[in-house]
């Protein structure tokens, strides 16, 4: 199952936790540097380390077309820069441990675990399983003074990349975000818009990082982020209250308008369902929308995104026929529920 | 390296800046360089007189778009030293903001120190290692630890304790240089 598909802790405010570390082979340039000999070589070597274990699945990913890629990419399975990667790639994936490794993205390995909620430690758990099992059988890049060797010097130490992707409606319209972001910013963590910085346009969801992977330990990093991100659960909970008193009645329409819009359009972009999306999801934690859950509702915007609608409904539309498709294809992963309001 | 402008001489004057999201780097030789200034497209920093004809040891052109301010730096001929493992010269990291290879953090290790302790605040690992170098960090914490419990020791007199410490550190010690 994918991480959209399971429930998870804290799932009102979080959507999902990830944990990515970059890791290096010793003797090979970075993937930038490599010539495709070696490139086929490295994928070789790596595809070997995980043939014994039947959990994880090989894919060739030269061989994947570009709207596959994309669409993996949008269930955040992978990067976007692996998505557009030209040269020789591959992806070893297990959707049981919620586990993918691309490999030759920046670094020769990037693994990458993600699950539902507020989970990073067993994020981290499942990432740490596969890196023991590639450390076994491969010969990874690593320092005693610079911990594990990255591309890019940004990742050095650690590797690690610990991210917790928030939903936070309350705080965008309290106009909270960017103060977040200077306090965060000041204790060496980084929050980011999933599009565009800090509009309300883009479905309310932002990342929350680690930027320093150097001089403190994966464990550290987690405990601080998981801190944060707890503070920040309660300050958008307790804002979430004040929304949901609702004196004029005016809140809870506009959920409900936004509702009725996903339930009964026939024409909708990408931009008008993120901008659903986050009315909607607000309105299930909060119980104004009853019997859809917000697992259904991000897995609604998942399947309403352009790359993963063509590849369910067919890769060869356009724009327009995608808008016209995407209403229903949304409707189907919320599995036909009905309006029932609270008031 | 050669000039990006005229494909002909060597490229020895490195620039990049950052204006509002706007980026631009060269890498262009010195006649071409000094055409670039008088047009207006390099502006000099006032330090820029400090930095000319300083060595690729300044390393304040490194990652310079990071940091969001202007950097010219001019390297003077001679012998470069080169990774090798993959060939880059440091100008190339300098150019390409990355490292080529692992071994690149070895051979530039000094030139690079600064800018990774810039970007990250400390420049010690203190997080998980591969297997092979588990056992070695563990008996480097172990010999941290003696040291300390030694110091303690002897700054309380207790020489006997001081003694046994003494020794075991000997034999953790003799136990590293076995590797």
């Amino acid at each position: 199952m994918l991480w959209y598909e399971m429930s998870g802790k804290d799932s009102d405010v979080v959507v999902s936790s990830r944990i990515r570390l970059a890791r290096n082979l010793t003797d090979y340039p970075f993937p930038g540097k490599l010539d495709e000999a070696s490139a086929k070589e490295i994928i070789e070597k790596i595809k070997e380390a995980f043939e014994d274990n039947s959990d994880y699945t090989f894919t060739d990913f030269a061989s994947v077309d570009n709207i596959h890629r994309l669409s993996e990419a949008e269930k955040h399975k992978i990067s976007p820069e692996f998505a557009s990667n030209k040269t020789p790639c591959a992806l070893i994936e297990s959707d049981k441990k919620q586990i993918y490794i691309m490999v030759l993205e920046e670094d020769h390995l990037r693994i990458q675990s993600i699950m539902s909620g507020f989970s990073l430690d067993e994020a981290y758990g499942v990432a740490c399983e596969a890196d023991d099992l590639i450390d076994s059988k491969l010969k990874v890049a690593y320092d005693e003074k610079l911990g594990y060797l990255t591309h890019c010097p940004t990742n050095l130490g650690t590797g690690m990349r610990a991210s917790v992707m928030m939903f936070l409606p309350a705080l965008t319209y309290a106009r909270g975000i960017r103060s977040l972001q200077n306090q965060l910013g000041k204790i060496g963590l980084t929050i980011r818009g999933m599009s565009g910085e800090g509009s309300s346009a883009d479905g309310c969801l932002y990342q929350i990082s680690n930027q320093v992977t150097l001089g403190t330990s994966e464990k550290e990093i987690i405990a601080k982020l998981t801190e944060i991100c707890d503070k920040i659960i309660e300050q958008e909970r307790t804002l979430r209250e004040t929304l949901k008193k609702d004196p004029d009645g005016r809140f809870t329409d506009r959920i409900m308008r936004s509702y009725g819009t996903i339930l009964y359009a026939t024409i909708m972009d990408t931009a008008e369902m993120m901008k659903l999306y986050a009315d909607v999801r607000l309105g299930s934690v909060l119980g104004i929308i009853q019997g859809v859950s917000p697992q259904a509702i991000d897995a609604m915007l998942i399947h309403g995104m352009p790359a993963t609608l063509m590849c369910n409904v067919g890769s060869d539309i356009g724009a327009h026929e995608r808008d016209r498709v995407r209403p229903e294809a949304m409707r189907r992963m919320l599995g036909g529920v009905g309006t029932k309001s609270k008031k | 390296m050669l000039c990006e402008r005229c494909k002909k001489n060597e490229a020895v004057v490195y620039y990049s800046e950052n204006v509002n999201g706007n980026k631009k780097a060269f890498a262009l030789c010195e006649k071409c360089a000094a055409e670039a200034e008088k047009n207006g497209e390099i502006n000099k920093p006032d330090f820029g007189k400090s930095l000319f004809g300083d060595s690729v040891n300044n390393l304040n052109s490194l990652f310079g778009s990071l940091f969001g301010i202007p950097q010219y730096q001019k390297r003077e001929l001679g012998e470069r030293k080169k990774c090798s493992l993959c060939g880059s010269a440091f100008d190339d990291i300098v150019n390409e903001g990355k490292p080529g290879c692992p071994e690149c953090y070895h051979t530039f290790g000094d030139e690079l120190s600064r800018t990774i302790s810039k970007i990250h605040g400390a420049a010690t690992h203190t997080g998980n290692a591969p297997e092979r170098f588990r056992a070695g960090r563990e008996r480097q914490r172990k010999i941290e630890k003696v040291e300390a419990e030694l110091k303690a020791a002897v700054a309380a007199e207790e020489y006997e304790r001081a003694a046994e410490l003494r020794d075991c550190l000997k034999m953790l010690r003799e136990e590293k240089s076995g590797d």
